[in-house]
């Protein structure tokens, strides 16, 4: 996250900054050479089963939320280094329940979060006029959908056929 | 094994000189006569005319080198290889999503194969506001039918796909023409799958044409090999200091290399090349660097169709209408070209709006769905001054676009625009690309809906595939970075020959504008070098 746009959001940003600075980083990291830690992880599966509900496998949703999270790991290793590093803080943040709570408003820790709480949350980034809000939401929701919709096995419930046979 | 021939693997086999990569490190020291910084639209066009005048030219491309054995029409092995930032690039705010290349043939290999010429007016704006006498239609003519000529750019005698031919129909309803889009391409299968990487090698792209011509005769091609700075001395460029990087753009462990050329070229794309001059610390008296870098934003339209539409099928962007770029002068409001891009299930999702239920409807439409889009022709007003380029702490570059209410409020009568079209065309619902709005099922509830939408950054989702600006040409030098040219206003033995030069944007996809333009100036530089007249083959 730049620092610039933290620093729109005032007391608030100034606040997750200096959170942030205290060694929130080093407790409970999101992101570590490129991967999602287990806390990362928490975050994208709950998020996955918020932006995903109605397109994930209803017999088979957490195997597919599973390998979905793989994905999004392959997903960020293809970012470049200072993609990474600003995607890390924002993820960081997230994994902390005081950036949780700061930046989501989300009461319950990811895990714990219902489907439907997730999506509030989410309703709340998307149309929020603070700009980290508005970027937070465009983030987790488009490293899902394209992470998610890599894979073939995904494409049936859009009705895409796949690539034509050269 | 594809039966389709792959003519890079088969150079590569017969001795390409090609290093970087998987292809073995490249040495610590390289002399040439020419150095080429990137291998897209602009470098490719003048590898093949300085290396036609027998230079010794050596081209340094950051992305890997990949072929038609490699392209599976898959999303999920294009955008993290081929794209710039993993196809990810966003400007400063995130509002703007940007598609732009990064492999061997830069965007040339991604792009959809639309070719315009750079429309009359656009030149006469140039002309008339940056000192550009020479950039005149019947000036510019010889350089485009070279290019058009090397390029096999022609008319599309296929059948639209019925993405595009609704489009026709929607604007025809309304009185609106529609024509037909020109294209790059030899024995096109139709697939549909151009942004991926042509499997067929149909797409007459840098790839399959330029860079081949250029290695074949001795050209040295470094990949996955990023140009950190040119060395100058003085007020000269001497060369390039090179590194080795990782797909995703990372440096890795190696030795550099230091390229001494009599000459720079500068053609790593509008973002990236201002990017270099700025970590080389080029002069820039009149701090123009960077700035002025135009995107074309582009908003979205969706529709839903009772037959089936298939936006994945057969040959992207063969129909288009300019009729809102000529409604107001070309400094007045903001216009915009309507084009019918192609839509695969990554690129669809992230256009939708909204998550879960509301999203999972629209993906299912997706068979039924008809998009369209706007390219908003920036950079003509003087409340249109496009974005800078800056540098992040680790020297890559980031663009910082503010989308200001004068673009915005171009988006917003453009979405009421393809709305009206879809409407036409008898859509069932349009929905725009907007967070705040839902599908609208007539053009009376989308014309009062849109009329009331908040045209804000983010929730509004803007995008970019045109690049454009940055090092901008002009007549003066305190109007511009290079020359009219191309050659830099204070660094001698360094040119510039790609989208950065264009000093607003095109006002068309820019793919022709900048082979004619590389044309002429590397058919200039190559004067200049050697005494000799060369063309494309």
């Amino acid at each position: 996250m730049q620092r610039r746009t933290l620093l729109q959001l005032g007391v608030v940003g100034a606040t997750l900054v200096s959170l942030a600075g205290a060694g929130l980083a080093l407790t409970r990291s999101g992101l570590r050479d490129g991967s999602l830690t287990a806390a990362g992880r928490e975050v994208f599966a709950a998020v996955a089963r918020a932006v995903l509900d109605g397109a994930l496998p209803t017999a088979t949703a957490a195997a597919a939320v599973q390998d979905h999270l793989l994905r999004v790991d392959a997903t960020i290793a293809s970012f470049p280094p200072a993609m990474q590093a600003e995607l890390g803080q924002l993820i960081t943040l997230l994994a902390s329940s005081p950036g949780r709570l700061l930046l989501t408003g989300l009461q319950p820790d990811w895990p714990d979060a219902s489907t439907p709480q997730v999506q509030a949350m989410l309703q709340g980034l998307r149309v929020s006029t603070l700009p980290l809000r508005l970027q937070t939401f465009h983030a987790l929701r488009d490293i899902t959908n394209a992470a998610y919709f890599a894979d073939a096995d995904t494409w049936s419930v859009m009705g895409y056929p796949g690539p034509r046979a050269v | 094994m594809s039966a389709i021939p792959d003519p890079i693997r088969a150079g590569v086999a017969r001795g390409w000189k090609v290093q970087g990569g998987p292809h073995g490190a490249p040495p610590e020291a390289i002399t040439c006569d020419v150095a080429i910084v990137g291998s897209g639209a602009g470098a490719g066009i003048t590898a093949e005319l300085l290396n036609a005048a027998g230079l010794s030219v050596v081209i340094v491309e950051e992305g890997p080198l990949r072929s038609s054995s490699d392209f599976k029409q898959l999303e999920s092995e294009a955008y993290p290889t081929l794209y710039q930032e993993s196809a990810s690039r966003r400007t400063a705010d995130k509002a703007i999503a940007i598609l732009q290349g990064r492999w061997v043939g830069g965007s040339t290999t991604v792009n959809w194969t639309s070719s315009f010429r750079t429309p009359s007016s656009t030149l006469q704006y140039w002309r008339e506001h940056f000192d550009l006498a020479g950039m005149s239609d019947g000036a510019m003519a010889p350089w485009f039918q070279q290019a058009e000529q090397r390029l096999s750019i022609g008319p599309w005698l296929a059948l639209p796909n019925e993405n595009n031919q609704l489009l026709r129909a929607g604007a025809a309803r309304l009185g609106i023409p529609a024509a037909a889009i020109m294209r790059n391409v030899r024995g096109c299968h139709n697939l549909g799958s151009c942004g991926m990487g042509c499997p067929t090698n149909a797409k007459q792209s840098m790839l399959v044409t330029t860079l081949p011509a250029a290695l074949d005769r001795g050209a040295r091609l470094l990949v996955q090999t990023r140009v950190q700075r040119l060395r100058i001395a003085g007020r000269r460029a001497q060369g390039l200091e090179c590194v080795p990087v990782a797909l995703n753009g990372a440096q890795v462990a190696g030795t550099g290399t230091s390229i001494t050329a009599r000459h720079v070229v500068v053609a790593g794309g509008a973002i990236n090349s201002p990017a270099l001059l700025l970590r080389s610390q080029a002069p820039d008296p009149h701090g123009l660097l960077g700035t002025r870098t135009f995107l074309h934003p582009v908003v979205l339209s969706a529709a839903t169709f009772n037959q089936r539409v298939e936006g994945w099928a057969g040959a992207p962007q063969t129909l288009y209408t300019d009729h809102f770029l000529e409604v107001d002068p070309i400094d007045g409001p903001i216009g915009y070209k309507l084009e019918a891009p192609p839509v695969h299930p990554i690129i669809f999702s992230l256009t939708v709006t909204g998550f879960g239920a509301e999203q999972a409807a629209a993906l299912m439409q997706f068979p039924h769905t008809h998009a369209l889009l706007a390219l908003l022709r920036d950079g003509f007003h003087p409340l249109s001054v496009g974005g800078k380029v800056g540098l992040r702490g680790d020297g890559s570059a980031e663009l910082d676009y503010p989308l200001n209410d004068f673009v915005m409020e171009g988006a917003r009568r453009a979405l009421l625009s393809m709305a009206e079209i879809q409407f036409a065309a008898d859509a069932k619902t349009v929905t725009p690309s907007h967070e705040l709005a839902s599908p609208y099922s007539s053009w009376a509830q989308a014309r009062a809906g849109i009329a009331a939408l908040p045209m804000k950054p983010l929730l509004t989702r803007v995008f970019s595939a045109h690049v454009m600006g940055g090092c901008g040409m002009a007549g003066r030098p305190e109007q511009g970075v290079v020359r009219p040219d191309g050659t830099h206003w204070q660094l001698q033995g360094l040119s510039v020959h790609d989208g950065s030069l264009f000093p607003t944007s095109v006002g068309a996809n820019p793919q022709l504008s900048i082979y004619g333009l590389a044309a002429r100036l590397a058919a200039g530089l190559a004067k200049s070098l050697t005494g000799q007249d060369v063309r494309l083959a």
